[in-house]
């Protein structure tokens, strides 16, 4: 591919080389390296565009390395768009190694299909059940780690679809995006979702005609046609519900869906298809309103709790005090998280293929965790939710790591 | 490169401490100046004080050029290795190793990020006073180094004044301990001659830095002027009467606008033409009177409005919009020319007068923010880089600057250090003895001369002093 269509150029301009992005970025963090900062990223980018270097393996590994957190975008001055440079960097790479092209294809193949995640669920569970995940993981090599990190996958019952429509009375309806892999691994999660939105008045649309997935995975990933493929089908599916706010539980669909608009530069008609979609699009925080809940059913909640925000909530979306607000309307005692706003180390996929990095990333926070003296960890994204629980379990900490959705609905609203 | 000479720093740093790929190397061919760029031949990266000395001593044996380097956020090109060699970075070397709360003194490595050592120290109820804008990125290393200063440096002093001792590696790969916690070592101030040498004594491995309480009240004003005049003639006056506020910060209208658009957005106002920033700490009383007497003076001098931020988290905003008043001027352009002089605080309206004039004749943007109560002025130039008659303009106003500071008792730099960009206005305040006699103390630490070669000092021959202007950006070698 040519530099010039590789790298995203004039965005590329936006960079001042000022530096006070170095300190957040949690590759820089590891590493204290340049080329793995996003200054450092940027200004390799513009030496490829430039014809300075050619993209080659260094330069892809650096790319690779980045975890798109977009911490980096927070404390930019100058506004550098680091999410939008580097997805259009990575769609023009060709993907690094085998191994990894290999897990891009099956892996974002399996998340467009309901059918396979099911299969794909249904074996994992009699893999766990027979204890067989243990005995294969060593011999698929590093990758393999994450075959034992996934959570135990529930029953079939706890996997089951979601309701396509479940009325409740007194507030706005809503259209709810039912996810990827969240019905299969964190089915209870949507069904706490449902519920606190149910409890709240909201009568809650799942479309079925949404697909399996929004299409971040892929766009994140340099898969940029099929993220566009995706977004269609997901635009269309909500435009049946029009008008109402679409809620979402994952932070990452969430913060994908809001900038659809961005990959639609060139198709006009879907660009403004895509706005109207992306200007509906609200994370499980927005549309609840924290109300007092009641502290005797709280019990079933380990105190004191702290809150990690996902980086595509709070760097991706700018949302930071609902979430919060929520949880301290409960009276459940909430210490804050130091760093509380760094990357956990999920990031997408990122833990499957790059399982030691995140790993070491993850590192940081379980000791802030440790120092919070916290008993239960509240996110909401599922794939921070699944890497915090892989790590604290394998630490042996006794923290219980819910989704926002969870505590939600464990803490009832005081109906008194 | 010998790979045997290879194989042996890499038993030392490990393979994550040397980089030897030239894509990789590229990313440190400039440092916050990016108009000079060359690629090192290699890059090291220390994990501590006897890695450092082990990689220096090896460097000696090759001769080698050394290039320290901490964040890379200096704006003079002190670390950009303009002649090749090696650059020598300590962003590894981060570790807080020691804060004592009694005899109010950290001990860190160099790598550590100044705001690090900040908040290391604010559970114990004290503070590292200097301030840099870069505090969120720069390390303590680099403001060492650079003598770096800070808004609040106005009441604290710049860098040097907060060094108590220092772990220095020569260029012959030996270690120095200079001065330590007790705030008055006997014998030669070696820790004093250390400060600001931009990398040209040695490198400095581990910092101990002065701490001192933090204060019991703070408040921060913002006046609000309908000119820029107003705001110099105001700052003017404070330090005649005395006031001693801890900082007084100026930002004009462009540098408002950048900043507001960013999403560092603070507050400040769209209906001022530019804004005193002013923090005033001490005693709660003591703040109160200084305040009202602030008050007035901005108000004598034109001001239509003074805002008081009413809690911690403003007081951070405004500050936070402050300091990334640089980044956010890429708003405006890819590349930013920051100046950095001083002058008599009794002439900085006519100083900033001129530096509008001469920016104006060239048709150039030019952004004004800056620690007014020092009188260190950052005339801000926005450019593109690639362009390369504004680049000559740019460099040409840049010199026009420094030579109307000079002209009115000003000097060349208040806290970037000289580097690359100012090395060769030198002579306009040092005379052929005094930077011989820099010459001979820079001989006595490191008589090869490896260490950051080229920087600083200008070059000279046949008694003539060179004013060549900056190389020409190129693209750099590998």
């Amino acid at each position: 591919m040519e530099p010039q269509t590789l790298i995203d150029y004039t965005r590329s301009l936006d960079c001042i080389h000022c530096g006070l992005c170095l300190r957040t970025c949690p590759t820089y963090q590891l590493t204290g390296a340049e080329p793995s900062s996003p200054r450092g990223r940027i200004h390799l980018m513009r030496a490829v565009a430039e014809g300075d270097i050619e993209a080659d393996a260094a330069f892809r590994e650096e790319m690779d390395f980045c975890l798109l957190c977009r911490h980096c975008e927070s404390v930019c001055p100058s506004g550098v768009e680091f999410g939008a440079l580097m997805e259009h960097t990575r769609a023009g790479l060709a993907p690094q190694t085998a191994i990894g092209r290999l897990a891009r294809k099956l892996g974002f193949k399996l998340l467009e299909s309901r059918t396979q995640l099911r299969l794909v669920a249904a074996a994992l569970r009699l893999l766990q059940v027979t204890r067989l995940a243990r005995l294969i993981a060593p011999l698929l090599g590093e990758r393999g780690s994450a075959l034992t990190k996934l959570p135990a996958v529930g029953p079939s019952s706890e996997r089951r679809p979601l309701p396509e429509e479940s009325p409740a009375e007194g507030a706005e309806p809503v259209a709810l995006l039912e996810g990827c892999v969240m019905p299969e691994l964190l089915g209870e999660v949507n069904r706490a979702t449902l519920r606190v939105l149910n409890d709240a008045g909201h009568s809650v649309s799942v479309p079925s005609s949404q697909p399996t997935c929004c299409g971040s995975l892929q766009a994140h990933n340099g898969e940029l046609e099929r993220a566009r493929a995706l977004a269609k089908e997901t635009i269309a599916a909500f435009e049946e519900s029009d008008g109402v706010p679409i809620v979402t539980n994952s932070a990452g669909c969430g913060s994908h869906m809001k900038e659809y608009p961005n990959l639609f530069a060139e198709e006009p008609e879907w660009r403004e298809r895509a706005e109207r979609f992306s200007a509906r699009v609200r994370d499980l925080s927005e549309v609840l309103s924290p109300r007092e809940r009641s502290s005797a059913s709280s019990a079933a909640v380990q105190e004191p709790i702290t809150y990690d925000d996902p980086c595509h909530l709070c760097h991706g979306q700018g949302v930071r005090e609902e979430p919060r607000a929520l949880l301290d309307a409960t009276g459940l005692e909430r210490v804050e998280l130091s760093e509380s706003e760094s990357c956990c180390g999920s990031a997408g996929i990122y833990s499957a293929l790059r399982p030691k990095d995140a790993e070491r990333i993850l590192e940081g926070k379980l000791e802030a965790l440790r120092s919070s003296g916290a008993r239960t960890l509240v996110t909401a994204n599922p794939g921070c939710q699944l890497q915090w629980q892989a790590g604290i379990q394998e630490h042996g900490m006794e923290v219980e790591v819910l989704h926002l959705a969870e505590l939600l609905d464990r803490a009832q609203p005081d109906v008194s | 490169m010998d790979s045997g000479f290879l194989r042996a720093l890499e038993q030392v740093v490990g393979p994550e401490g040397l980089t030897t790929d030239s894509t990789r190397r590229r990313a440190y061919e400039c440092d916050g100046l990016a108009l000079v760029r060359r690629v090192p031949d290699l890059v090291l990266a220390p994990l501590d004080t006897s890695q450092a000395r082990e990689c220096m001593r090896l460097l000696r044996e090759e001769g080698l050029a050394v290039i320290p380097r901490g964040a890379g956020t200096g704006l003079a090109g002190g670390a950009t290795p303009h002649e090749g060699g090696v650059v020598f970075k300590t962003s590894r070397m981060r570790r807080v190793l020691e804060v004592s709360e009694r005899d109010r003194f950290a001990r860190v490595e160099a790598g550590v990020v100044n705001v690090d050592l900040t908040s290391a120290c604010s559970h114990h109820g004290l503070r590292y006073a200097p301030d840099p804008s870069s505090q969120q990125a720069c390390t303590i290393g680099g403001n060492v180094a650079n003598n770096s200063g800070g808004p609040h440096c106005f009441r604290y002093g710049a860098t040097t004044r907060s060094i108590l001792g220092l772990t220095v590696i020569t260029a012959e790969g030996e270690v120095m301990e200079l001065g330590g916690p007790e705030p008055d070592p006997e014998g030669l101030d070696l820790v004093g001659c250390f400060v600001g040498c931009e990398g040209m004594l040695g490198v400095a491995t581990e910092v101990t830095c002065r701490l001192i309480p933090a204060p019991e009240t703070t408040e921060t004003l913002l006046a609000l002027f309908p000119s820029l005049d107003g705001a110099c003639e105001a700052v003017t006056e404070l330090i005649a009467e005395n006031l001693e506020p801890s900082a007084i910060e100026i930002l004009d209208r462009l540098t408002i606008e950048a900043v507001e658009a960013s999403v560092l957005a603070a507050g400040y106002p769209d209906e001022a033409d530019a804004v005193l920033l002013i923090d005033i700490d001490g005693l709660a009383e003591e703040v109160r009177a200084t305040a009202q007497d602030v008050g007035e003076i901005a108000r004598a001098h034109g001001a239509f409005e003074i805002r008081t931020a009413t809690d911690a988290k403003e007081r951070a905003r405004l500050w936070a919009g402050r300091k990334g008043a640089f980044g956010a001027m890429g708003r405006i352009a890819p590349d930013l020319y920051v100046a950095d002089v001083v002058v008599p605080r009794t002439k900085l309206k006519e100083v900033v007068l001129a530096t509008t004039e001469i920016c104006q004749a060239r048709g150039l943007k030019l952004s004004n923010v800056f620690h007014a109560g020092d009188g260190n002025l950052h005339p801000n130039i926005s450019y593109d880089r690639r362009d390369e008659v504004e680049v000559a303009r740019v460099l040409e106003a840049g010199t026009e600057i420094m030579k109307a500071c000079v002209a009115v008792g000003g000097s060349l730099s208040g806290e970037h250090g000289i580097g690359l960009e100012k090395r060769d206005e030198m002579h306009r305040v040092f005379s052929e003895a005094d930077l011989d006699a820099m010459l001979r103390v820079r001989a006595a630490w490191d008589p090869d001369e490896r260490m950051n070669p080229g920087k600083a000092i200008p070059v000279r021959g046949c008694m003539e002093i060179k004013t060549k202007p900056l190389p020409v950006p190129s693209g750099g070698s590998s």
